[in-house]
């Protein structure tokens, strides 16, 4: 088995701040990440040999995450990519498949950094090809500078829609209308709030702009109803929504449409964090589940550290300070950092995520997640696209007593595909509290089991050792 | 299936491969993703479901949905989004869990 002070799983923003704080100080790090290339959603960019008239120019957060890779790079941190964190065993043990072969790394710290992805947010019609989640759309534009679709309808709600639609603009197909399901009326409340944030209002606005200037429809408080088309997607039905997302009868309005975008905003990964041990809230404020930590990264569980959007979304900013929170905690702890330095580079980190809470807290405030959107689906809807669940057959596991996501799970197979549940689990707690009167915080989460993503056999048999055929 | 390139116009992309998808060449560049290269040239179905055959395709796009499955090079089950293009790459939709071979 081989070992490391600190194995950091995610290469994205808080993973790579992690992992440059921990090494400068000196800390073996490895890490590990699913995707060939390092930072992850947010830093992604067009590969190497992709360009604008002579240039790599893919925007500032591209610059700044390359900076941060080379910096990590020259730090002579170990890689492990296009490879997943498949477990963690007795506390300290990582299990990393890369292909077919798996290891095991015993770590005296390990950083996670798992990242959050699309809230799924289940409508007739959205398993259809054509169906994208905003951030898949973004990954396809900003990764690899390719269109959704010709005519796209936005939908969802939250700041990411602006962005996406304003990239699908500027890339040259026709955006038919943007949904945000939030009302943002009052938002004159926020004003004094949002003021130490100016940078991030100023671009949310200018995006606004430059969409009604093109004459693209921004329409509040309506959500996407329902997706059409016989095999992949050729049309979309909008309607208003009531203020916890209810959708509402009447002011139907139908899109052709060649694509759909959809984003709901993002729930954690939380999978290695809970086949850790580590403790795990339910967050209203968030709308979903969260590790516990202390002030220092780490979660209940000693010497694992949690960072970044799988902790609860906010976004790269607080991500690269949580991220180098955690680093340093390593490095303090591993007897790398002394106290009194680690203390007063800590401290600063706090601030500054102080700082950015504010802006945080507004924009969760603003689009907090309207769990009417749990009367979007009908019976017919699949819940668990893996395994090919409706909803009809999940609530029907609930009339028979079922009472946690878990028994609906053993019943009807919802969450026991390759996703893992992580398609079907947020959706499925929103049904199972609607269908029982509950909180949604009351009905339980998937327990995850090893491997959490599918792993070769190939892998483990190699593993095992002996003859394989 | 959209008709025409979805590739934005005005940016320059590496060198071109060709990869064999069920059986038809499509263009791609190197670097992109099998998925990317598959929308790019407007198919959008990369697989059909086990128990009802309806269609599926890129969702996600990060690796976490598992909806984007394709055989490559005969094998099956590989994510369309986190699989780079390759120079000769064989690439077939597929049926359910697919089938080690290739044809399905």
């Amino acid at each position: 088995m081989t070992s490391a002070g600190c194995v950091v799983v995610g290469g994205g923003p808080a993973g790579l701040a992690a992992a440059r704080a921990a090494a400068r100080y000196g800390v073996r790090v490895l890490l590990v990440d699913d995707n060939p290339e390092l930072g992850g959603q947010y830093y992604r960019r067009m590969p190497a040999g992709f360009g604008v008239a002579g240039h790599h120019a893919f925007g500032r957060e591209s610059d700044e995450g390359q900076a941060l890779v080379t910096e990590v790079r020259a730090l002579g941190v170990e890689m492990r990519l296009g490879a997943v964190a498949w477990g963690i065993f007795d506390r300290r043990i990582v299990a990393i498949a890369t292909g077919d072969a798996t290891e095991r790394v015993g770590a005296e710290t390990i950083v996670l950094a798992p990242g959050a992805y699309d809230r799924p947010v289940p409508f007739p019609g959205w398993t259809l090809p054509g169906v994208f989640t905003a951030g898949g759309a973004q990954n396809l534009m900003k990764g690899y500078g390719v269109l959704p679709g010709r005519r796209v309808l936005v939908a969802g709600s939250g700041p990411l829609l602006l962005v996406v639609a304003h990239a699908v603009m500027r890339g040259g197909a026709n955006v038919v209308a943007v949904c945000e399901a939030a009302p943002l009326a009052g938002l004159w409340r926020y004003a004094h709030r949002l003021l130490p944030h100016l940078n991030f209002v100023q671009r949310g606005y200018r995006y606004q702009q430059d969409l009604r200037n093109a004459g693209i429809p921004f329409l509040t408080g309506h959500v996407i109803r329902r997706a059409l088309g016989p095999a992949e997607v050729t049309g979309a039905v909008v309607s208003p929504c009531a203020s916890d997302w209810t959708p509402l009868g009447g002011g139907e309005r139908t899109y052709d449409v060649d694509a759909v975008v959809v984003g709901y905003g993002f729930v954690s990964s939380l999978e290695l964090g809970r086949l850790a041990g580590c403790e795990h809230r339910w967050d209203a404020g968030l709308g979903g589940w969260v590790p516990v930590r202390n002030r220092d990264m780490e979660s209940t569980v000693p010497d694992v550290f949690i960072a970044g959007d799988g902790a609860g979304t906010a976004g790269a900013a607080v991500a690269l300070e949580e991220g180098h929170l955690a680093g340093l905690a390593v490095a303090n702890r591993l007897g790398r950092l002394a106290g009194r330095e680690y203390s007063r580079e800590a401290s600063r980190a706090r601030g500054r995520l102080l700082h950015l809470g504010g802006f945080r807290r507004v924009m969760d405030e603003v689009f907090r997640f309207g769990p009417g959107l749990a009367a979007l689906a009908d019976g017919e809807t699949t819940l668990c696209r893996c395994e090919e669940v409706t909803h009809a057959e999940a609530l029907e596991a609930v009339r028979e007593g079922a009472t946690h996501v878990n028994e609906v799970k053993a019943w009807t197979r919802v969450g026991m595909g390759r996703c893992q549940g992580r398609m079907c689990g947020p959706a499925l707690a929103l049904q199972v509290a609607r269908a029982t009167s509950r909180p949604i915080g009351e009905v339980g989460v998937f327990t995850p089991r090893p491997p959490a993503r599918p792993v070769p056999l190939l892998a483990l048999a190699r593993e095992i050792g002996g003859e394989v055929q | 299936m959209i008709h025409g390139d979805a590739r934005m116009a005005g940016i320059e992309r590496g060198p071109m491969v060709t990869m064999l998808v069920d059986g038809g060449v499509v263009v791609a560049y190197e670097g992109e993703s099998v998925a990317a290269a598959l929308l790019a040239s407007g198919r959008r179905t990369t697989r059909a479901t086990s128990r009802t055959g309806e269609s599926r395709g890129y969702f996600c796009g990060m690796g976490v949905c598992q909806d984007c499955l394709v055989t490559v090079d005969e094998r099956p089950n590989a994510r369309a989004c986190m699989t780079p293009v390759r120079d000769g790459l064989r690439v077939h939709t597929q049926r359910g869990l697919g089938e080690w071979g290739g044809s399905r």
